[in-house]
């Protein structure tokens, strides 16, 4: 029918037209969209990809790739800053469609398994005739070895330690910890923190995220447990279930954690300490800066985690790389960018700026982080801390947020006990030793 | 059919294809814009994901790449999570669409009425849409903060509570908590889609029902009702399956957790993905949800009649 | 607009006048509820923010956070704005035109295969986008598409389609044929009754969709994140995200980026809802 077949073109006609609007439209931009990495001064850019993007590490890292930037003209380095829950995921799907950032900010527990999927720079080589390789500390070495191979450079270094409100401790009369402190003396202190009519706790657990199944860990090692032993998972020994069911106890039994515990992450902790909400908590340095600003200098310490009752401690260390890829496309310039920001005045900025703690040894023994009394726990706890146990196997680290913070968020509901919670990981770890 | 009146003026032109072709080609003409669009962005990926579901593909041993036909779904059937995932993907689904579909309805309902300032409550009734799923988790996780949100807060200071609750941290709250939270963020969905079918019903009807002496329920059940079924099944299978497939929310403001209590197969589909770098397993998760949906769709749209045309 | 009428009995009584009101009251306090404690919480500096117990009015009022994300060239909120404007306009145009088509012939034409296809629009609505990153990604860079306006677009497109399409043909589907053939049997084109008939009356239901093709896409985030990787290229969904830090979340700048994100689209929606309105219907169906 003619209608019909009028309707048809016309209707077609007016669709083209439409397409042919937009396109047209579209073309009008396309000097902003085209615009692809500009090719300065004749070489392929190095692009870095940075995670955690907030004002403060945007404003460090632009001012830094700047200066180098400046330093050279063989290349530039641009940076893309990625928000920190979305960066993982980016990068695996770029790695997976063949097109990874030339470098990246990564840290060392994703290491494992880019590397599994072959997909890093083999940089032992280059190492070796650096000249700062001897100044990195031995542990910052080991995070980013892999096999024999060193796949990237530790850009900054941490691991736990407490902190606690210096200022509470004397309103509330409590008796002040020492660097030696014991078990009982970090149960009885969270006690005497908890304020409950206050709306204060003494210990923000830490129920989300993979560290929720670290920091138990540490304990564990205090009691004498271990996570490998001679190539088995003992993690679930006496030791290790006597252990759990003294940290398990601090929010069962002892209610010094606060009702959120079960679900609180990173954030929720840092925030609680922040808010005076909890009055201690486990942690890395990176916090640091964040509580200076939040509760004040001189209001708050850390220490090193309590020594057990096996006589000894342990904190797991781990180190942001700065790490490079195989299919980069500027593998020189790359690690020109990289050695740049191991140099003194880079890893001192970087450091400094965000309350890390630098990997090379001279940079670390300068006042500005062995004086400073928010960073003496972390400081005081190099002597035995110790790489984590779980990189040992690339496929721990995903079980370790899908089974081990489930099972730990139910033992600290009550839901099972801590011998159950520990019998189930071992079980996991032990399947996936691959 | 007959042939085109001549009292129609329009030219005679004697047709190359026969009229069913044409009547055929015409129908899939309309379509073959919406079609590009999927075929880039849709179709084949999913094609993609479907064959990976059938390697044993975990990024970071690839040697170990090779088919496995079904063991990915064998490994599914087994794996207890799974089954929970997909128990806890149902009350999130069913309890977020229904409280959702009967707000939202009533909404639309009121913002149907002629009173001053509509087009100002109108606005802020889509408010809740407009902000990214993730920014929405952050915001209602603060809310719940047992001890710095505001909703304990108000709470307490109102008297009806005691005790602060830790909601999301609580396995038998967390799952109505996030619900609550997907429940505020969809009503805009509802309230705007069914406003605007209601307001295309036309009004002889309703006039024309009350002279026959119909009340005001009466009308609703016989006018509004049937004109507005369509686009109540589409409104709602469309939802329905957003939100089984929605995992931001429930992403950002519990991870899954404690214990597993909110996590649905679409967000422990992104954890096998991305946390344990199994995508076969996502890929043969992503598949059973498919099904599962398809299936579901289907039974829904012949038991409702699907859009067949009312009267 | 209707004209008003007299309430004929209690029920209608009751509707139109407390029932109505509290309904609005409740509704507004509901979806309004978190704004305010955002817009609250986008005027109070960093001690404020940070204070226990709990304060809600801003002791001093300050635009600080506001000024910081609108001009720092870390977080250029204003070119945020700029390109989810763009990208979002563009992907409601165009979905709009083509599930229009799609939706009319989908809904009117009887064709093999009908039912089909109607499932296929929703099955591709059932599938995690997350997966679809990978292979997206790399045909966008296949096409040289990253970081242009063009792979958002048409990303946006594998869910705005679907789904607008579906809601379209619910719309034409609850038109009753009639209109359309009454109006042929008085003299008009399919065409002409197309556009004098059919489409006025969908016209809400076109409005509504095309509406939420821009806000759906509007707070679209995944695709923003993955297919760009300048800064300058970001959407104001992915520039909300810088806020959140690694330990910590940046509750003022970030509530003040959430108040600049969505004033406008509100201010947009409020000049567009009067073609929510459905327009003629004189004459549309005698006796």
């Amino acid at each position: 029918m003619n209608e019909h077949w009028s309707l048809s073109r016309r209707k077609f006609l007016h669709t083209l037209a439409g397409a042919g609007v937009i396109a047209a439209a579209d073309l009008a931009w396309w000097d902003a969209p085209f615009i692809a990495p500009r090719k300065a001064w004749g070489a392929e850019p190095v692009r870095f990809q940075f995670s955690v993007p907030e004002p403060t590490r945007i404003a460090l890292v632009t001012s830094l790739v700047q200066r180098f930037n400046q330093s050279q003209k063989d290349f530039e380095v641009s940076v893309e800053f990625v928000p920190q829950a979305q960066a993982r995921q980016k990068l695996i799907s770029a790695i997976s469609a063949g097109s990874p950032p030339d470098l990246c900010q990564v840290w060392d527990n994703w290491l494992g398994q880019f590397q599994g999927m072959g997909a890093l720079e083999d940089l032992t080589a280059r190492v070796k005739s650096w000249n700062h390789q001897q100044d990195v500390q031995p542990t910052a070495w080991q995070t980013v070895t892999i096999g024999k191979e060193i796949v990237s450079l530790p850009l900054s270094v941490t691991l736990d330690a407490i902190f606690y409100r210096t200022d509470r401790l004397k309103d509330y009369g409590l008796k002040e910890p020492t660097p030696d402190w014991t078990w009982d003396d970090f149960l009885s202190l969270a006690e005497g923190f908890t304020k409950a009519d206050k709306n204060q706790y003494g210990y923000g657990m830490r129920g989300a995220g993979t560290w929720a199944v670290l920091y138990p860990s540490e304990f564990a090692y205090a009691n004498g447990a271990e996570v490998l032993k001679e190539g088995k998972v003992v993690i679930n020994s006496k030791e290790g279930v006597d252990a759990l069911a003294w940290y398990m106890d601090l929010a069962l039994k002892h209610r010094v954690t606060p009702p959120s515990a079960p679900t609180d992450g990173f954030v929720e902790i840092v925030e609680g300490f922040g808010r005076g909400i909890t009055n201690m908590y486990q942690h890395n340095s990176g916090s640091v800066g964040q509580q200076k600003k939040n509760v004040g200098v001189q209001n708050f310490a850390t220490l090193p985690v309590p020594i057990g009752p096996a006589k000894k401690r342990a904190s797991f260390y781990f180190s942001e790389t700065l790490t490079a890829f195989k299919a980069a496309r500027n593998k020189e310039g790359a690690w020109r960018f990289m050695s740049y920001m191991l140099e003194d005045e880079p890893s001192m900025m970087y450091c400094k700026t965000l309350g890390l703690l630098p990997a090379r040894k001279s940079i670390l023994d300068q006042p500005d982080f062995a004086k400073d009394p928010a960073l003496s726990g972390f400081v005081n706890s190099f002597p035995f801390t110790i790489v984590s146990p779980y990189l040992a196997y690339p496929g721990w680290g995903g079980k370790l947020d899908s089974d081990g913070v489930p099972l730990i968020q139910e033992a600290m509901v009550g839901k099972i006990s801590p011998k159950e919670c520990l019998d189930k990981f071992a079980d996991v770890l032990t399947k996936n030793m691959a | 059919m007959s042939t085109v009146p001549a009292a129609l003026g329009s030219r005679r032109v004697r047709p190359l294809l026969s009229w069913r072709t044409r009547r055929l080609l015409n129908g899939y003409a309309y379509l073959v814009p919406a079609a590009v669009c999927l075929l880039g962005t849709v179709v084949v990926p999913i094609g993609k994901a479907i064959q990976l579901s059938l390697y044993n593909d975990v990024l970071y041993k690839p040697q170990d790449y090779h088919f496995v036909g079904l063991a990915n779904y064998q490994h599914l059937a087994q794996d207890p999570v799974f089954w929970l995932t997909l128990w806890n993907s149902f009350v999130w689904v069913f309890g977020s669409v229904v409280l959702q579909f009967a707000a939202g309805f009533a909404a639309a309902l009121l913002l149907h009425q002629a009173f001053l300032g509509r087009a100002v409550v109108r606005t802020v009734a889509l408010l809740p849409w407009i902000i990214p799923g993730v920014v929405v988790g952050l915001i209602w996780e603060w809310l719940y903060q047992p001890n710095y949100g505001v909703i304990n807060d108000l709470l307490v200071k109102a008297g009806w509570m005691h005790e602060r609750v830790a909601w999301l941290s609580s396995p038998d709250l967390a799952m109505a908590a996030v619900v609550f939270a997907n429940v505020w963020r969809g009503i805009p969905f509802f309230a705007i889609m069914l406003l605007a079918g209601l307001q295309a019903i036309p009004g002889e009807l309703y006039e024309a029902a009350r002279i026959d002496g119909a009340g005001v329920v009466d009308r609703f059940w016989h006018v509004t009702l049937p004109l507005l079924r369509p686009i109540i099944v589409v409104a709602t299978a469309t939802r329905i399956i957003w939100t089984f497939n929605y995992a931001d929310l429930i992403f950002v403001m519990t991870s899954g957790g404690p214990a597993n209590a909110t996590q649905i197969t679409s967000t422990y589909t992104l954890l096998q993905a991305y946390s344990n770098l199994d995508f076969g397993y996502a890929a043969a998760l992503s598949v059973v949800l498919l099904l599962v949906m398809l299936a579901f769709t289907a039974a829904y749209l012949r038991v409702t009649h699907g859009v067949e045309e009312t009267g | 607009m209707r004209a008003r009428r007299i309430p004929a009995n209690f029920a209608e009584r009751m509707l139109g006048g407390p029932v109505l009101w509290t309904g609005l009251v409740g509704l507004t306090a509901f979806a309004l509820g978190p704004f305010v404690w955002m817009l609250l919480t986008s005027l109070k500096n960093r001690q404020e923010l940070y204070a226990t117990p709990l304060e809600y009015l801003p002791r001093h009022v300050t635009f600080e956070n506001y000024v910081e994300a609108w001009t720092s060239p870390l977080t250029p909120f204003s070119r945020f704005f700029l390109n989810s404007l763009w990208v979002c306009s563009v992907t409601m145009v165009a979905t709009a035109v083509v599930s229009v088509l799609a939706g009319y012939a989908i809904a009117r034409f009887r064709f093999a295969g009908r039912d089909a296809l109607l499932l296929i629009f929703l099955a591709t609505q059932m599938f995690p986008s997350v997966l679809l990153i990978a292979p997206l990604l790399t045909q966008w860079r296949a096409l040289g598409l990253i970081d242009t306006y063009q792979a958002l677009i048409y990303s946006n497109f594998s869910f705005t389609v679907p789904f607008t399409v579906w809601m379209m043909v619910g719309y034409f589907s609850s038109i009753p044929r009639e209109l359309e053939e009454s109006a042929m049997i008085d003299g008009c084109s399919q065409f002409g009754a197309l556009c004098r008939v059919v489409l006025p009356l969908a016209a809400p239901g076109i409005a509504a969709t095309a509406i939420f093709a821009f806000v759906v896409s509007w707070s679209e985030l995944l695709f923003a994140i993955s297919f760009t990787t300048q800064t300058n290229m970001r959407t104001l969904s992915a520039g909300l995200l810088y806020m959140v830090g690694q330990y910590e979340v940046q509750w003022g700048p970030l509530s003040a980026g959430v108040i600049m994100s969505t004033v406008p689209v509100a201010v947009l929606f409020t000049f567009l809802q009067r073609h929510l309105i459905h327009g003629l219907t004189a004459g549309a169906v005698k006796g």
